[in-house]
């Protein structure tokens, strides 16, 4: 349940999404692709088909007999529909793979994947479809240093092609690396402006009351981020993302207006 | 020796072959996605609920009532299956519970009939070598039916059996995806059930596809599997069950025959797999060491 919630996203920028554990976020991107409802005055959200979400956690069978390139071809099911993929669309799929730095584990089996490497194939999933509105949900969670960067520079290269990202995370300083403005939400909106602008201790306390940790004097960060960690090891995160369907109305004021 | 080949040239024997064919078709697509999707409980639950269908069907009217009767308890109970299955939580509950209570229903009102023993014996082991024409004409039309629901949206299909919430969020309409499902696996029961008996429906819907998953890391080459395990071992199944009657005189039900010898193929091919993956992995354990010998 989220409530009083006005923003929309441009084209070529990225808006982090900032919020304690429950405070409505996994049920925003929910409401933004139709799977929980809203009762929203203005709602301006470009077609399913023109959405790419990462998901928190997958629900992806990995003892699956398929490739990562099978995978990521699935990306293109909305835009074909009944057709089967040709060579366009495989072409867009090993470009996304490309994109995400798995070139050489393109015939390898899903599942025989590291946990990072399935991560930056599901997100290569979600490009392959050719979306205008790219939503992360807690992309950063759980990457070492390396594949952090290789998604801060996929961030940067969807920005430069025009695309409009929406990204949840507890960490602060990767919003500021990488998101232009910043929505932080707790159960209702609290603030949305450019980034530096909402990250200030004030706001930042007011949103994660006791979890905010000012250190030496300008470094803001947020102990939430390993509470959500772990979370997810038992199964919390599943039950936050699985959770939106089932929620009731949200009432986001205005949304995300990746169309224009 | 048995003669697989020779006696095929009889009518009677050609009839079953071309069903145990059709059947192998459905095996490698709807037997598949069964497979895929680990609907195995379903496809048990739709034998079960297939079953009062047949007798209600034969008490109404008789032989020609078996496969309406069939088909209106299958596509009734793909409904019902798919209801439950979306309530989530205690769905497995929920299907037992419904097929227990359809099953009963079946075996109430057959019981009332005075030769039901024979009846009974029909309907669970089938009449693979007596069915004629028109019967076979129907099954083929039914699984067609079913192979064609399930080939259409394929792709959708996989999707959604690989990665539920990922096809939920890509837009795929899934509810719609597991109804087409479900039906599609109830007329490849009640395709079978009339012919190989309802209680080896299973080996038909589930083992090809299991023998298959076990050998190949590919959906492709996986159907095609299915499709050659069944096939053979249908034939095969035949011929066996021919030799027993026609040289030794036992009389085996031919669709038990064919259930046997695909469970013994399938463990035959499972131990071949585990075989080859050993002697794979040994050949790359000596590759290694030969690699930190060379170096």
């Amino acid at each position: 349940m989220l409530t009083g919630v006005s923003f929309d996203v441009r084209p070529g920028e990225a808006v982090a999404l900032i919020g304690p554990n429950g405070a409505g976020k996994s049920t925003l991107l929910a409401g933004l692709i139709g799977t929980a409802a809203h009762a929203a005055e203005r709602w301006v959200v470009p077609d399913r088909a023109d959405i790419g979400l990462l998901p928190q956690t997958s629900t992806a069978d990995l003892d699956f007999p398929v490739t990562l390139e099978d995978v990521v071809l699935m990306g293109r099911t909305a835009r074909l529909g009944m057709r089967w993929p040709g060579r366009a669309d495989r072409r867009i799929a090993r470009d996304a793979i490309e994109l995400v730095g798995l070139g050489p584990q393109r015939r390898t089996r899903f599942g025989a994947l590291s946990g990072g490497q399935r991560q930056r194939g599901l997100l290569a999933r979600a490009l392959a479809g050719e979306p205008r509105l790219v939503l992360l949900d807690e992309p950063f969670n759980g990457l070492d240093r390396a594949s952090r960067d290789a998604l801060l520079g996929v961030i940067e290269r969807l920005k430069a092609e025009g695309v409009a990202l929406l990204i949840t995370t507890h960490d602060l300083d990767l919003a500021r690396a990488a998101c232009e403005r910043t929505l932080l939400v707790n159960g209702e909106q609290v603030a949305f402006d450019e980034t530096a602008c909402v990250l200030t201790l004030e706001q930042v306390e007011r949103t994660f009351a006791a979890h905010a940790i000012e250190i030496d004097g300008h470094t803001l960060a947020t102990t939430e981020h390993h509470a959500s960690e772990h979370a997810e090891h038992h199964g919390l995160g599943q039950h936050e993302a699985h959770g939106a369907p089932a929620a009731p109305a949200e009432r986001p004021g205005a949304a995300s207006d990746a169309a224009r | 020796m048995i003669d697989i080949v020779g006696p095929f040239a009889l009518p009677f024997l050609q009839r079953p072959l071309l069903l145990l064919l059709v059947l192998a078709v459905a095996a490698a697509t709807v037997g598949l996605l069964v497979n895929l999707r680990r609907l195995e409980f379903i496809g048990d639950g739709l034998t079960h609920a297939v079953f009062p269908g047949l007798v209600i069907g034969f008490v109404i009217a008789g032989e020609p009532g078996l496969l309406p009767g069939a088909l209106v308890a299958a596509v009734l109970a793909a409904l019902a299956l798919t209801a439950v299955e979306r309530r989530g939580t205690g769905g497995e509950t929920g299907i037992a519970i419904l097929l227990t209570s359809f099953f009963s229903v079946g075996v109430v009102i057959v019981s009332t009939r005075s030769d039901y023993a024979g009846q009974l014996q029909e309907l669970f082991f089938g009449r693979l070598l007596t069915i004629t024409d028109a019967q076979l004409g129907w099954s083929a039309a039914i699984v067609a039916l079913a192979v064609a629901l399930v080939a259409l949206g394929w792709r959708q299909q996989v999707f959604r059996a690989f990665d539920p919430a990922g096809a939920e969020a890509a837009g795929l309409r899934t509810l719609r995806l597991d109804l087409v499902a479900n039906i599609a696996v109830g007329l490849f029961v009640v395709a079978a059930a009339s012919s190989v008996g309802v209680l080896l429906v299973l080996a038909v819907l589930i083992v090809p596809a299991a023998a298959a998953r076990g050998v190949t890391g590919r959906i492709g080459a996986a159907a095609l599997v299915a499709l050659v395990f069944a096939a053979v071992t249908g034939w095969l199944g035949l011929a066996v069950s021919f030799h027993l009657s026609v040289e030794l005189g036992v009389d085996a039900a031919p669709g038990a025959t064919v259930a046997t010898l695909m469970v013994a193929a399938y463990l035959l091919v499972l131990g071949a797999g585990a075989l080859v993956r050993r002697a794979g992995s040994a050949r790359s354990r000596a590759g290694v060491a030969a690699g930190t010998a060379a170096a």
